[in-house]
Formats: C-alpha cells, structure tokens, sequence
C-alpha cells in the first residue's frame, strides 16, 4: 500500500478537494510533475493545464485549471490554490 | 384616548411586529450563508499566508513594489458599508472609524472608494473624491470585482498615486459582536496579513479553533522567488479585500438581525401594554355604565 498525504485544492472562497491522496499530478511552470507522499519542501507556481488526483481509495480526479496557480508541498501535506 | 384609536394602534405595533419578525428570519439566513462563505476561504488565506511567511525569508517580499513603504502624503480609503440602514449602528460605528482614520490628513489628500452606499453618501457629502462606487446589493459577493477594485488599487499604489491604502470595514467576531476597524491593504506587511487571517476565526462557534500553521524551514521553489511572488502577492492583496468584504456581509446581516430582534420583542412589548391598556378603558366604561343603570334605578324607587 502506497503511503498517503493531505491534499487540498482551494480556490477562493471554495473547496475543490479535500483529502487523504496517494499521488497528485499538476502542470508547473517547468513542466508536468508528480507529488508523492514525502516529497521535499517545495512551492511552484502552475501554468493552465490539467490536474490529476489519485486518492486513498483509489479513485481518481480530473480538474482543469484554466488559470493556473501556486502549489506548497510541505512535509505531509500539500496545498494548490488556484 | 377613544376605545378605537388604541385599537387601532395595536393593530398597526402588530402590523410593525410581522414585519421585523420577517426581516429578523431573512437576516438570519443570509447571516448564515455569508458566515459559510467567510470561512471557506479560510484555507485558502491560510496556505496562501503561510507560503508568503516561509518565502519572507529572503528579503523580496519587502522589495516588492506592492510592499514598498513611503513617507505618507496621499492616501485611499476603501469603505465597507451596507446599502440599507436598519442594522443598528453597523454603518456608523463604520464611518467613525474611517473620519477617525483618515483625520489626520486634508480632504484633498484622501480619495474614498465606497463599497455600499451608507458611506458612498457620507462621504460624498463631505466634499470627499469618491473614485468608485460600488452597490452592495448582492448577497453573492463577486470576487471578479474586488479583483478588479485591488487591481486598480495596486497600480494607483505602485503609479504612487496614493502612498497607503486602507480598508475601513465592520469585523465579524461573533453573531452579537461586530467592531467597526481600519486595517492596512497596502502596503503589503507580514504583520498585517498574519493579523488578517487570525481575525477571519470567529470568537465562539465550530470555526473557531485556528491550527497553527505548519512549514518547513526552507522550501525550494520553481520557476524562482521572483516570480513566485509576483503572481501571489497580488493575489493575497485581492484575496484579502474579499475576505474583508466577506465580513462586512457577515456583520451587516448579524446586525440588522439583532436589531430586528430587539424591534420585534419592543413591539410585542408595546402591544401587550397597549392591549392592557384598552382593556382597562373598557372596563372603567362598563363600570360607569353599570353604575349610572344602578343610580338610575335607586332614583326611581324613591
């Protein structure tokens, strides 16, 4: 079992997600990148693109991020405003 | 009084009693929902501050144009205050604050931007430059047009058209509680942002246990400090003018219920002393009545 970490995807005034994640997928600045579990300490900024959400239980999630926004990893959660 | 004024009267305190009872329940739905939509963006505001805090590190954060601190010769004032009145002092405890606020400088020196049209009015009166004025109709705040209002205010701000910014808006503490307070927009300090976010928490309530924020010492950061700033120290900038515009929403609406509240328990009062009242005016006429039939009837049978 792949460890999991805390993602939440907020925009203003609203919650897109919420929750316990295995892996995250988001478009950065410099290229497509992937957020495991204790991945190190790390903010990117996100160009427009896709967002792809695989949580605990195995489901997956799609957003588009028509404008993109700001990704904070840190040690056990991450954080993407949009 | 005539039997039939004081009835009439109780009916138009009862009329009055509906009517506040109704606007005291409306109030309290839209006090709900705009409390929901002030809390929602919490975790926005917090991640986004807590990135800001770690990245304040280097010193960019100062060097940002949008941080830079100037001798204070000009001045904007935005105000946040309802469209209606019946919310008790809401709107005036509001616009002391602001006179307060921006006393120390001329008329000339300070242009006013007006969300509502309580300070609109005020201000306008007093031969203050209202730059844009805005109704505050809605319920459903749009972020599109606070972004729009922190956009125009950042580059007046950088442009140096004015050398600080300030919000003067009702703080939202607890459904009984609102203080009327002047916050810093720009420039753009740690202190104040920090401030910002520890007054979003409500006093009582589910929302109010706040989590300290948890970072790591050092982050690495993609593309570069630089423009990493540059998209979110903007953002904050409009971020925290719809959250002080969310507030405000959340005091107006608590306000204006408590207000009702306390006009439908006096009208209710008022129609109970009123019924009173008439009752004891027709009783002293039936007993007058009673005893002239009486007297009548002793004066005939002697």
């Amino acid at each position: 079992m792949a460890k999991s970490f805390h993602l939440t995807v907020a925009k203003v005034g609203e919650n897109l997600f919420e929750g316990e994640v295995i892996s995250a997928t988001l478009p950065g600045s410099e290229g497509m990148f992937q957020i495991l579990a204790e991945h190190e300490a790390f903010v990117s900024q996100l160009k427009p693109g896709e967002v792809r959400i695989v949580d605990a239980a195995g489901g997956t999630y799609h957003f588009h991020i028509p404008q993109g926004g700001i990704a904070e990893v840190s040690s056990h959660q991450a954080t993407v405003l949009l | 009084m005539a039997l039939k004024d004081i009835k009439t009267k109780i009916k138009a305190t009862e009329r009055t009693h509906k009517v506040t009872r109704a606007m005291e329940a409306v109030s309290a739905v839209k006090m709900r929902k705009t409390q929901q939509s002030a809390l929602a963006g919490r975790p926005y505001a917090r991640a986004a501050l807590s990135i800001l805090a770690r990245l304040s590190g280097s010193s960019d954060v100062t060097r940002h144009p949008l941080a830079s601190v100037r001798k204070i010769e000009k001045i904007a004032l935005v105000i946040l205050t309802s469209d209606k009145g019946l919310a008790g002092a809401l709107n005036s405890g509001v616009i002391k604050a602001a006179v307060e606020a921006v006393a120390p400088y001329e008329t000339a020196a300070v242009t006013v931007y007006a969300y509502g049209k309580k300070g609109e009015d005020f201000f306008a009166r007093r031969g203050y430059r209202v730059a844009r004025a805005f109704e505050n109709k809605k319920d459903i705040v749009e972020l599109r047009v606070m972004e729009e209002l922190s956009e125009e205010l950042s580059r007046e701000f950088v442009s140096e058209a004015y050398d600080e910014v300030l919000v003067a808006y009702s703080n939202f503490k607890s459904t009984f509680e609102q203080a009327p307070t002047v916050r810093h927009l720009l420039p753009l300090t740690q202190a104040d942002v920090e401030q910002l976010v520890k007054d979003i928490v409500p006093v009582k309530g589910k929302w109010s246990e706040l989590k300290p924020i948890e970072s790591p010492a050092a982050y690495t950061i993609e593309p570069g400090d630089a423009d990493v700033l540059g998209y979110l120290v903007p953002r904050l900038v409009s971020v925290s003018l719809y959250h002080l515009l969310l507030e405000a929403k959340a005091s107006e609406h608590s306000a204006r219920m408590v207000a009702m509240k306390n006009a439908s328990d006096k009208s209710k009062e008022v129609a109970h002393d009123l019924t009173r009242l008439f009752n004891k005016i027709r009783q002293a006429g039936i007993t007058r009545e009673v005893s002239e039939i009486v007297s009548g009837r002793e004066a005939l049978a002697t």
